[in-house]
C-alpha cells in the first residue's frame, strides 16, 4: 500500500500517538500532587517554663537526662554510653518505667543533627515526652 | 502510526488534545508551586526515623533557621532580634495551641537552635515541633505514629 500523503482517502492517520505522553504526564502530575501536601513530620519537644516557680530547685531524683556530648559521645544521667548502645540502654530504662519523660541536653557545640538523632532514638525507645532544658 | 479502524475514516478515538492541555497546565502549576513553598529559605532538616506526623494546617507557625543561623518566620526573613517580639505577638494571645514548628538546618550548631528555643519559650511557645525528614526506607517504631501516618490525617 502506498502511503500517499495527499489525497482525500482517510485511511492514513497522521496524528501523533499521544497516549504514552498522557501516561507520563499523569504520573508526573500525581507525583507533584503528592509532594505538595506531603505530611510534615516532626519531633515534639516541651519547652521549659520561662517563669519557673520558686520551688523548682528540688531536682526530681529519678529523671532521665540524656546528654549529647561533643565528638559524638553520649551520656545518660552522667554515665557515658556508647553511641551504639544508646538505644538498647534507653529501651532497658523505659520499658519498665511508667513515666516516659526524658530530658535531652545537647552540648552547645554539637551539631543539631546529633541532638535530633538522640531525640529520635528516645522516641523509638518509648519516650513520650521530650524536654529541652534551657541553656545555662 | 495507527491506521484508523474500519473504512470510511470514522475515528473512534476521543479527542485528547484538550485533556493534554489541562494536564500540562496543572503540571506546570505544580512544578512552579513546589519551589515557591520554600522560596528564600533553604534549610535541610535532619533525618530521623521515629517521627510524629504533623499534617500542615492553616494556623501553623513555622520558624526556619537556615545554615547561617538566620531566622525566618513563616518563610519571611526576620531580624534575629525581632523574634521574641514577633513570637510574643502571636503566642501572647489566646490560641488553640501553643506549638511552633522549627525547621532548622541539620549542620547548625546546637547552640543556635537552643538559643531560638529559649526565645520561643520566653515568647510563650509551649511545644516546639522540630521538623525532621523521614529517613528513606524507614518507618517509625512508635505505633501511634504509623496509625496517623498511614491513616491519612489529611
Amino acid at each position: 500500500m502506498g502511503m500517499s500523503a495527499g489525497g482525500g482517502a482517510s485511511s492514513l492517520n497522521n496524528e501523533i500517538n499521544v497516549t504514552p505522553m498522557i501516561d507520563v504526564l499523569l504520573v508526573l502530575l500525581i507525583i507533584f500532587m503528592m509532594i505538595v501536601p506531603m505530611s510534615r513530620k516532626a519531633i515534639d519537644t516541651q519547652l521549659p517554663d520561662p517563669n519557673p516557680q520558686p520551688v523548682a530547685p528540688t531536682v526530681v531524683p529519678d529523671q532521665i537526662v540524656l546528654e549529647v556530648l561533643p565528638d559524638d559521645k553520649y551520656a545518660i544521667n552522667k554515665e557515658p554510653v556508647e553511641k551504639a548502645q544508646v538505644f538498647a540502654r534507653l529501651k532497658e530504662i523505659y520499658d519498665p518505667r511508667p513515666e516516659k519523660i526524658i530530658f535531652i541536653k545537647g552540648d552547645t557545640t554539637v551539631k543539631y543533627e546529633y541532638v535530633i538523632w538522640a531525640m529520635d532514638q528516645s522516641r523509638g525507645a518509648g519516650v513520650k515526652v521530650i524536654g529541652v532544658p534551657p541553656k545555662n | 502510526m495507527g491506521m484508523s479502524v474500519g473504512g470510511g475514516g470514522v475515528k473512534a478515538e476521543p479527542n485528547v488534545t484538550p485533556m493534554i492541555d489541562v494536564m500540562l497546565v496543572l503540571l506546570i502549576i505544580f512544578m512552579i508551586t513546589v519551589p515557591q513553598i520554600n522560596a528564600g529559605f533553604t534549610a535541610v532538616p535532619p533525618q530521623g526515623q521515629n517521627l510524629k506526623p504533623h499534617p500542615e494546617e492553616d494556623g501553623d507557625q513555622v520558624l526556619g533557621i537556615d545554615d547561617q543561623g538566620r531566622y525566618y518566620l513563616n518563610k519571611r526573613p526576620i531580624r534575629n532580634e525581632d523574634l521574641e517580639t514577633l513570637v510574643r505577638d502571636i503566642y501572647g494571645q489566646e490560641r488553640e495551641d501553643y506549638i511552633m514548628y522549627v525547621k532548622a538546618h541539620k549542620d547548625l550548631q546546637y547552640l543556635k537552635v537552643v538559643d531560638a528555643l529559649d526565645v520561643l519559650s520566653r515568647g510563650g511557645v509551649r511545644v516546639a515541633a522540630l521538623i525532621t525528614e523521614q529517613a528513606p526506607g524507614t518507618e517509625s517504631l512508635v505505633e501511634s505514629d504509623r496509625i496517623i501516618g498511614s491513616g491519612g490525617g489529611k
